[in-house]
């Protein structure tokens, strides 16, 4: 198998005793573990505003985490990756829980990283996104994404106190509730696991690895055993079996040569019927700018071409 | 008396030396010694006509002593008169060679160069020299009088259409001037430009020739620009910077450059290699340029060499996350990235080499960029952009399209013999044929791929073609109407065999 083919999940920095820092990369890595498709890890460094990322390429097929669903559900339509929602998905509690998780307690976690820390360079956010570019650009795009989550809950200098009270209070409940949903199962929802499971567990390991230990977030988490219990045995089984991969400057060197001339690319059929349209068309397209090109050229050589010859001639009546 | 003498005899000289068209202006007058020696009855009155008779056999003594002999005179000061914005220091330093002067000859040869250095400064309306002599006590002096006139109208505009060799690309530019601003001669400018691949810059930059005791004019410039290479390379590149120009002379040219770059792709749709570089690096560069130009013409050389060497070193900071790299182009040109581990390191994506265009490798000095034939960035190592989302679908799915990915190292040659063309008006005009040919590769060699890369391979992959035309010299860019045909090429490189107008400007 080429390397390319390789099933490859690009993810962001791998920081704090986790394959990534991110909780959307981490979630998507939980999915896949959980799903048992077999991939490795490549990281991409310098683009820690991107939606893109995380993106699972395999060949030329690339998901990315921008269109409809997130890669997790373009991987389940496209390549054929278990659906471990199946059959819970559209039950209430499992809209409640997916819409807790994916904005009170992912809200309260940029809150800390960016908002809550006490800047730029003691916040974990700047060692899981920022601490591989130059400092001025890490310090610009971190202002600029504090600015975003202020604008986005509506928070300035008079209200500030009142939405940490709020964002806080929120996650606090948020936690309460999980923990009584839980219990002492082992997962969410019918003790399997589900893509539920993935945001939650990404969401913990997080708060409880990166987060410092004054974190107002992480004393909340800690409140509940079980759920504690719950993110430590994820850890045990799909975190610490696989060793954090070595990160270093190698990192678009992972699986990866270019294909490059050299490579026999799949047969090509050039002439398709329902483009033949569109290429006439374009070809029209293409000529008439041409012609229209031609005859300014023509303009233009001909008006140098007889100032030349005049300025030629007042020479010689000079 | 003597001095009134002297006033006349410049009136005089306006008649014997018309002025020229410049606006230069030099009243010679005697140094009074020589008034002594050269007219009679100076104390007796004299009728108008014989006033000029005499003025005239002063000139004329004056002519034939310039023509004939060195006369030596000393100048004693430079004075300079109408600069009230402008400082004092920065119109002297544009009179070297003036104060050094040791006959009249030298002298006026010296004023002349003055006048053109400041005229090129372009903040004043008018420059004049006057001379005038010395004190009395000292004989074979003069003082040089600059008279300047500030321009009236600080802020002008232009407009003007720009070839960009690195890009193979034209552009046009806009400008707002602001003249001296500051009062040493600098030059303030916005500009905003548009070109190929739908590049547009937008930039503030300042000019001063001269900073006290600094040798090289100052050149700063704050610039956006934002370029498009998604129809090529799948990719968009913003550069925010800063760029000074530390050196710029003749010959030699040193920039600084320190810019936040960063690459998107909105279309998400590129391939790998290119995936991976998308998002936000520090630029901080050097670039060195060594230029030597021999040639006869720019537009049609027939005698002489050129060369042109740019070194441009990337990573100049403490900072080892900025953007590494080594570019150095000549007629052999290899790009790789420094720093640590960098045998495994790919190379930044803007600067590879990327071969193809449309503008004729005779006149351009850009490097090796372009070949005929083939389209901007339209050859080199590519890879296959990303295969549209529905896998289980193949048969109906299009094929995706391929990345220009640049190479790391590039190489061109060609050829080209111009001739006349046997009608004498197309001869009168410069209008000659031509047949050429061209030959180039790009490879990669980064990642690893050295070790892949082999010489032979590397020759024997070399596209080439073959053609012939008419090309049409004028006073401002060379027109080409070619016939191509590519004698080989990739499977994937964008040439045609075919007949194709271009024009491309001197550089």
């Amino acid at each position: 198998m080429a390397e390319n083919e390789i099933n490859t999940l690009v993810v962001r920095k791998p920081c704090f005793g986790l394959p990534t820092g991110c909780t959307q990369c981490l979630s998507a890595y939980l999915y896949l573990k959980f799903a048992q498709l077999p991939f490795q890890l490549d990281f991409h460094l310098n683009y820690p505003d991107s939606d893109q990322i995380p993106y699972f390429e395999v060949g030329n097929y690339v998901a990315y985490n921008n269109e409809k669903g997130g890669v997790i559900d373009c991987l389940k339509r496209d390549v054929g990756v278990v659906d471990l929602d199946s059959g819970i998905s559209s039950l209430p509690d499992w809209i409640q829980t997916k819409a807790m998780l994916t904005t009170w307690l992912a809200d309260a976690l940029a809150y800390e990283l960016w908002v809550g820390s006490e800047g730029y360079s003691s916040s974990p956010a700047y060692t899981i996104y920022y601490s591989d570019l130059s400092w001025p650009l890490g310090k610009v795009l971190f202002w600029r994404k504090a600015r975003w989550i202020k604008q986005k809950h509506g928070i300035n200098n008079e209200n500030a106190e009142l939405k940490k009270e709020e964002i806080y209070r929120r996650a606090k409940s948020a936690y309460g509730a999980l923990s009584t949903w839980l219990g002492e199962q082992s997962y969410l929802f019918d003790n399997r696991p589900s893509s539920l499971d993935a945001t939650f567990l990404a969401h913990g390991l997080v708060v409880l690895q990166a987060l410092p230990e004054s974190s107002v977030l992480r004393s909340k988490l800690l409140e509940h055993a079980n759920l504690v219990r719950y993110v430590q045995q994820c850890k045990t089984e799909f975190i610490d079996d696989n060793p954090t991969p070595t990160y270093s400057w190698q990192f678009h060197t992972a699986g990866s040569s270019s294909t490059s001339s050299r490579s026999t690319s799949s047969s090509k059929t050039k002439s398709k019927p329902k483009r033949e349209k569109t290429e006439e068309e374009k070809t029209f397209k293409r000529r008439s700018k041409y012609f229209v090109a031609a005859q300014l050229v023509a303009v233009v050589v001909f008006i140098t071409i007889m100032t030349s010859f005049d300025d030629a001639e007042v020479d010689l009546d000079e | 008396m003597t001095n009134t003498l002297n006033h006349n005899a410049a009136q005089n000289d306006d008649v014997v030396h018309p002025e020229p068209e410049d606006d230069e202006q030099e009243d010679e007058e005697e140094e009074d010694d020589d008034d002594d020696d050269v007219l009679p009855n100076l104390r007796t009155p004299q009728s108008p006509a014989s006033k000029l008779q005499q003025q005239r056999f002063k000139v004329e003594t004056l002519a034939r002593r310039l023509s004939s002999e060195m006369v030596p005179i000393r100048v004693h000061d430079v004075l300079v008169n109408g600069n009230t914005k402008t400082k004092d220091w920065v119109i002297e330093a544009e009179l070297k060679g003036i104060e050094t002067a040791t006959t009249m000859q030298d002298l006026m040869r010296a004023c002349e160069a003055a006048i053109a250095r400041l005229q090129a400064l372009e903040i004043f309306d008018s420059c004049k020299v006057r001379l005038e002599p010395g004190p009395k006590e000292l004989p074979n002096t003069a003082n040089v009088v600059v008279d300047v006139v500030e321009a009236n109208n600080t802020v002008s505009g232009e407009c003007g259409v720009y070839t960009k060799p690195s890009t193979s690309s034209w552009s046009l530019e806009c400008a707002l001037k602001y003249k001296n601003l500051l009062g040493y001669g600098d030059i303030w400018d916005t500009s905003l430009a548009y070109g190929g691949s739908q590049a547009t810059e937008l930039s503030l930059g300042v000019y001063a020739p001269r900073i006290k005791r600094l040798l090289t004019p100052i050149v700063a410039r704050i610039m956006l620009v934002s370029q498009d290479w998604q129809e090529f390379s799948s990719y968009k590149e913003q550069l925010l910077g800063a760029s000074i120009g530390l050196i710029s002379t003749k010959h030699h040219d040193l920039v600084y450059t320190l810019g936040w770059r960063t690459l998107t792709d909105p279309s998400q749709t590129s391939s790998r290699s290119i995936r991976r570089q998308l998002g936000h690096s520090l630029l901080s560069s050097l670039k060195y340029t060594f230029k030597m130009d021999r040639r006869n013409s720019s537009i049609r050389p027939t005698r002489g060499y050129a060369f042109l060497s740019t070194t441009h070193l990337g990573g100049l900071s403490p900072d080892h996350r900025s953007l590494r790299f080594l570019r150095q182009m000549t007629s052999f040109s290899a790009v790789f990235p420094w720093g640590q581990g960098f045998m495994n390191k790919t190379s930044p994506l803007p600067e590879r080499f990327y071969l193809g265009g449309d503008f004729s490798p005779v006149c351009t000095l850009g490097g090796p960029t372009t070949l005929w034939g083939f389209k901007t960035r339209g050859l080199g190592p590519t890879e296959p952009r990303r295969q549209s989302r529905n896998r289980a679908d193949d048969n109906n799915s299009d094929s995706p399209g391929w990345d220009f990915i640049g190479g790391d190292l590039a190489v061109t040659a060609f050829a080209d013999l111009s001739f006349d063309l046997p009608i004498k008006w197309l001869r009168e005009h410069g209008i000659h044929g031509h047949v050429f040919a061209g030959s180039g590769n790009a490879a990669k060699l980064t990642q690893n791929e050295y070790k892949h890369f082999s010489p032979r391979k590397f020759l024997e992959s070399f596209r080439t073609s073959v053609g012939c035309g008419i090309v049409i010299p004028t006073r401002l860019f060379r027109l080409e109407g070619n016939y191509f045909h590519i004698l080989r090429k990739d499977e994937h490189d964008r040439g045609k065999t075919g007949f194709r107008f271009s024009f491309s400007a001197p550089s």
